[in-house]
């Protein structure tokens, strides 16, 4: 298993561009005078262009490890190249989509779509900033909805206001922490449409953490498999064709593969039941 | 309105004027009441009959005629907005800056909670031998009266922004300044609001004890005067304005929250 990863891993990385090497990356938190690994010793690459997701137990550190790429927590040892060069801290290059909606309530959709612009050494025109506000406001789907507020929105419209507020800023790599969770079935459908369709215009690099394996295999490119440790457990390509939504996902044979890499993947994460420390890289 | 049982609109409306109605029938009831009171000369065989709310409001609309209202009131309001304008100036940027700098707060803890609990009549000596007698002492103890609800309920607001709001502005690569303006500040609105509402209170119940320092106008100037003329009915006259003037503002103050402040 860990020979046919390895070999998957290296074809991968051979024929596409590394963007994000993880090395050797540890995270311990201090709770109660107690030592807490949320990482330990992950060493994986991110290549670029590719939708990347993450999986593993309730509290395996995958939020860490986004934080860790957003910038906004440091690993305890180890080091993340972006480009080559170290991440210092956080940048507009890596748009983070958190888990809770991170929407200001006392701005409009649309105002909180032109948050990021506010940001830049450089800003642009005020209309200027509104049409690009509006472009990705009309790409997820908000269009009639801009001048609302976030307090006035159902859970799937935060989701689509927060993307699109990240997204406007273009951010190389979007990181995303259980986006889609705690959405009705037919509104997390519409998002992966939406999030697939996204990530193949835009051409960014997607780093997709989920506890949903439907959703991981539905949308991954490779899945990250940490264990409860924290720590690597595998890495698996998804060569499932795509598209792999809509009326693709009706096709019979393409079922049966469907379920059976889902299938690869819970084995994998079932064999974490034994405590095991090894990183796979 | 039996017939319009089914009128939604008009039922509302119907409800809406009963709530308005009690609230004016708790103020007659209080007239009434004190009017009783005056007549059975509860206030002293003496002056019950200029302390009664008649005599005051006939003094009262004299005072609007002649004049000498607004000669005290506009000086008094002139102070609490002079006194909560330089208190704003002050307290805004400093509470937020102790909302979001933990080891500001740290080291201004003690000394807020220590100060806010001194009322500023106590230091009313001390600013008269600061700034001698007039304007400029009063001003001074509405000032001193006003800056901690606002810096404390600024830096309350400022402290308990979302760590989550902040860690997006972050990821947008906005630094200390920019999620400051564009996160903690607003963020903390509501809270400013609160703390205006606060300041503008204390500061009109201070304004009356200040202006007995010696300042030639004002309502709590004119409070002594009537006193001193035993113009009883100009003296609760006098009590009246300063309660209608505080009910207004504080009425603003709730505009303004309600106008303001987000909610989630």
């Amino acid at each position: 298993m860990e020979d046919v990863n390895s070999m998957e891993e290296e074809a991968m990385t051979s024929g596409r561009q590394v963007l994000i090497s993880v090395q050797h990356v540890s995270k311990t938190y201090k709770k109660d005078g107690r030592e807490f690994h949320a990482l330990r010793d992950c060493t994986f690459d991110i290549l670029k262009n590719e939708f990347l997701v993450v999986v593993g137990p309730t509290g395996c550190g995958k939020s860490t490890l986004l934080n860790l790429l957003a910038g906004i927590e440091f690993p305890t040892s180890g080091s993340i190249l972006l480009n080559g060069a170290p991440v210092t801290g956080p940048g507009a290059d890596r748009g983070m989509i958190f888990q809770d909606y991170a929407l200001l309530p006392w701005r409009s959709v649309l105002k909180n779509a032109e948050l990021g612009f506010e940001f830049m050494k450089k800003p642009m025109k005020g209309d200027q900033i509104k049409a690009e506000a509006m472009r990705y406001l009309e790409m997820v789907g908000l269009g009639y909805a801009v001048n609302k507020h976030p307090g006035e929105l159902s859970g799937g419209m935060k989701r689509r206001a927060s993307l699109a507020m990240i997204l406007a800023i273009k951010p190389v790599i979007l990181l995303m922490d259980g986006a889609f969770n705690a959405l009705d079935s037919k509104t997390k459908m519409t998002m992966h449409q939406e999030i697939t369709r996204i990530w193949e215009t835009e051409k960014n690099t997607v780093v997709f953490v989920t506890s949903d394996l439907d959703e991981a295999v539905k949308l991954a490119d490779r899945i990250i498999v940490l264990n409860k440790d924290g720590a690597l457990e595998a890495i698996l390509v998804n060569e499932l064709p795509r598209p792999r939504l809509g009326s693709a996902a009706r096709d019979l044979d393409f079922h049966h593969r469907f379920i059976a890499f889902r299938e690869t993947v819970m084995n994998v994460i079932k064999k974490d039941a034994g405590l095991r420390t090894c990183a796979i890289s | 309105m039996a017939k319009q049982k089914d009128n939604k609109g008009s039922q509302e409306m119907t409800a809406r004027l009963a709530d308005r109605g009690f609230y004016l029938l708790g103020v007659v009831l209080f007239m009434i009441v004190w009017q009783i009171a005056s007549a059975l000369k509860l206030f002293g065989a003496d002056f019950s009959e200029s302390f009664s709310p008649l005599a005051a409001m006939l003094a009262l609309f004299e005072m609007i005629k002649n004049g000498e209202l607004i000669h005290h009131a506009l000086p008094s309001l002139r102070r609490v907005l002079t006194g909560l304008s330089l208190a704003i100036v002050v307290a805004l940027p400093l509470g937020v800056l102790v909302g979001y700098f933990k080891r500001i707060e740290q080291l201004t803890y003690v000394v807020f909670q220590f100060m806010r609990m001194i009322s500023p009549l106590a230091w009313m000596p001390i600013a008269i031998i600061i700034f001698g007698v007039g304007d400029v002492a009063v001003i001074f103890l509405l000032w001193l009266v006003a800056i901690w609800p606002l810096i404390l309920n600024t830096s309350h607001g400022a402290g308990r922004v979302s760590p989550l709001w902040v860690n997006m502005a972050k990821t947008m690569g906005a630094k200390d300044f920019g999620i400051l303006r564009k996160v903690i500040i607003p963020a903390a609105v509501p809270d400013m609001l609160t703390g205006l509402r606060l300041a503008v209170g204390v500061s009109w119940i201070i304004l009356v004890p200040a202006e007995m320092l010696g300042v030639p106008d004002g309502l709590g100037y004119f409070i002594l005067d009537t006193r001193d003329r035993f113009r009883y009915d100009q003296l609760m006259a006098t009590i009246m304005a300063i309660g209608m003037i505080g009910y207004l503002l504080d009425s603003a103050n709730r505009w303004l929250i309600h106008k303001f402040s987000w909610k989630m």
